[in-house]
């Protein structure tokens, strides 16, 4: 028998969906899951984009793009590629992790949707952890057996790396060139994997899909926000009740996940926004980007006061510069300098050049990673004054460096 | 018409920042800095020019 890893049991707020019947940490296999969402369902490709606009489905992954219209501008046969983009390499982040290895069929239910109603047989599933490959490759050996389908599902094991979660970077990856996001403006929609046109999205994306036909958009609608119904993942971390992966119904005030209070408040992950305190902010991807503070792939994380904020970035800072994929100029050498300025902050010195470096980094990429990294360390710094001011006065907050937000997710 | 660096090609030469200043700046290190990606009709031939001359072929004037 293969051993499977397991991830920490996830937590539902409300009602699960997603992790319905996994929130104790076991995979469900096949049986299980046809035990919770029925029969394998199928749509035509008119009526996926119903279904998904109707419930105002948004990409999972970063860009939260509407799946509704990227569906209906997608042509269809048997050139067309579905890949399920799970490469999630942030380290903070292991919902896409967790669903690959709690709920795989759900994710391959989904990924099947697509392809039907598109009318192509090619999917193939990017991961980039053996727990996850591990996982999917049993699950369609289960479905081997007893529940054939035409679909040709190729699970393919990609190198881990920050930028490579990048869509782009991963459609490279699995064509077998270096997996960095090309320097001009492509589609995926219409030039993808091998040059075919490939609906690509997150993993979330899909296992939301399989829900989605599983329940009909009207029972799908009932729990969550208008805006954005449904519920999502997000991934929990630092000083919070529940850490790690939790699924929550869209609307549910940032606070209700949080503690009453607490250290900065770090939404969107890595690539996201620092906010003193939550109050106000409800989980929804549409409010949240406008408050400007973009949920991204879901990572929410409290720094407890007994560590030292300022650490924390400057850790992160310096992760995020050895992750350029030094392709570009401008984000070689502008996260590098960036990173140093936050390191020359915490020693308690001036660094005069940050806001112009910063500024440097906007729109000066291939990929989002420059300007992410610019909105991560320049929300820190406008959030985190007291604990500058006691850096630069007293050379340090006499806290200890805690590592509340990891810098390698240990994948094999 | 609009003008594009393809950051993954440009070595920072800061070439195209004098032949097309009417857009572009240098930063410290010879990187372009686009004040504007709109190419006023007056600057066509400025940024055709500077297309041209980039030794990385990294700059492309593009119809919106
Ligand atoms: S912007 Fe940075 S991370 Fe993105 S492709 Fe260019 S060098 Fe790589
Ligand atoms: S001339 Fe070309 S290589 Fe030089 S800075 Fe401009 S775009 Fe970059």
């Amino acid at each position: 028998m293969t051993t499977l890893h397991r991830p920490a049991a996830p937590t539902a707020y409300g009602s699960a969906r997603l992790l319905a019947g996994a929130t104790h940490g076991v995979r469900a296999d096949l049986a299980a899951h046809r035990a919770v969402h029925g029969a394998q369902q199928h749509r035509t490709r008119a009526t996926l984009v119903e279904e998904t606009g109707a419930v105002r489905l948004l990409g999972r992954g970063g860009a939260a793009f509407p799946v509704s219209t990227k569906l209906a501008g997608m042509p269809t046969g048997s050139s067309v590629e579905v890949v399920v983009n799970g490469s999630e390499s942030e380290p903070a982040s292991r919902k896409d992790r967790t669903l690959m290895t709690l709920v795989p069929h759900l994710v391959v239910d989904g990924a099947l949707v697509v392809a039907r109603a598109l009318r192509t047989r090619r999917v193939t599933i990017a991961v980039h952890d053996t727990a996850a490959h591990a996982s999917l490759t049993l699950a369609l050996e289960e479905r081997r057996g007893s529940e054939p389908h035409p679909e040709r599902v190729s699970v393919r094991l990609q190198p881990a790396r920050f930028v490579s979660g990048e869509v782009r970077a991963v459609l490279r990856g699995l064509d077998g060139r270096p997996a960095v996001p090309p320097g001009h403006r492509v589609l995926p929609t219409r030039h993808g994997l091998g040059g075919a046109p490939t609906f690509a999205s997150n993993v979330e994306t899909f296992a939301q899909i399989a829900v989605l036909v599983s329940l009909g958009a009207r029972r799908y609608a009932e729990v969550g926000d208008r805006a954005e119904p449904g519920t999502t993942l997000v991934t929990l971390l630092g000083d919070v009740p529940a850490p790690g992966v939790a699924e929550v119904p869209t609307g549910l005030p940032l606070d209700a996940l949080l503690p009453a209070a607490g250290g900065p408040v770090l939404v969107g992950g890595y690539h996201g926004h620092w906010v003193a305190d939550a109050r106000g902010l409800r989980v929804t991807r549409p409010s949240l980007r406008e408050a400007g503070v973009p949920l991204n792939a879901g990572v929410v994380a409290r720094l407890p006061e007994s560590g030292c904020a300022l650490a924390e970035v400057a850790a992160v800072a310096g992760w995020l510069a050895r992750q350029s994929a030094g392709q570009c100029g401008p984000c070689l050498f502008g996260t590098a300098a960036v990173a140093r300025d936050v390191s020359t902050l915490l020693y308690g010195r001036p660094a005069p050049d940050v806001s112009a470096r910063l500024h440097g980094l906007v729109r000066r990429g291939a990929c989002a990673h420059p300007d992410g990294t610019a909105a991560f360390v320049a929300s820190a710094l406008t959030t985190m004054t007291a604990e500058l001011d006691a850096h630069v006065d007293r050379g340090g907050c006499g806290r200890p460096y805690l590592a509340v937000l990891p810098l390698d997710d240990g994948v094999r | 018409m609009r003008i594009e660096v393809d950051w993954t090609r440009c070595d920072g030469h800061g070439l195209c920042a004098l032949l097309l200043a009417e857009n572009l700046g240098s930063d410290p290190d010879g990187y372009p800095v686009v004040h504007d990606t709109a190419v006023a009709r007056d600057s066509v031939r400025h940024a055709r020019r500077a297309v041209a001359a980039c030794p990385a072929l990294a700059l492309r004037l593009v119809r919106d």
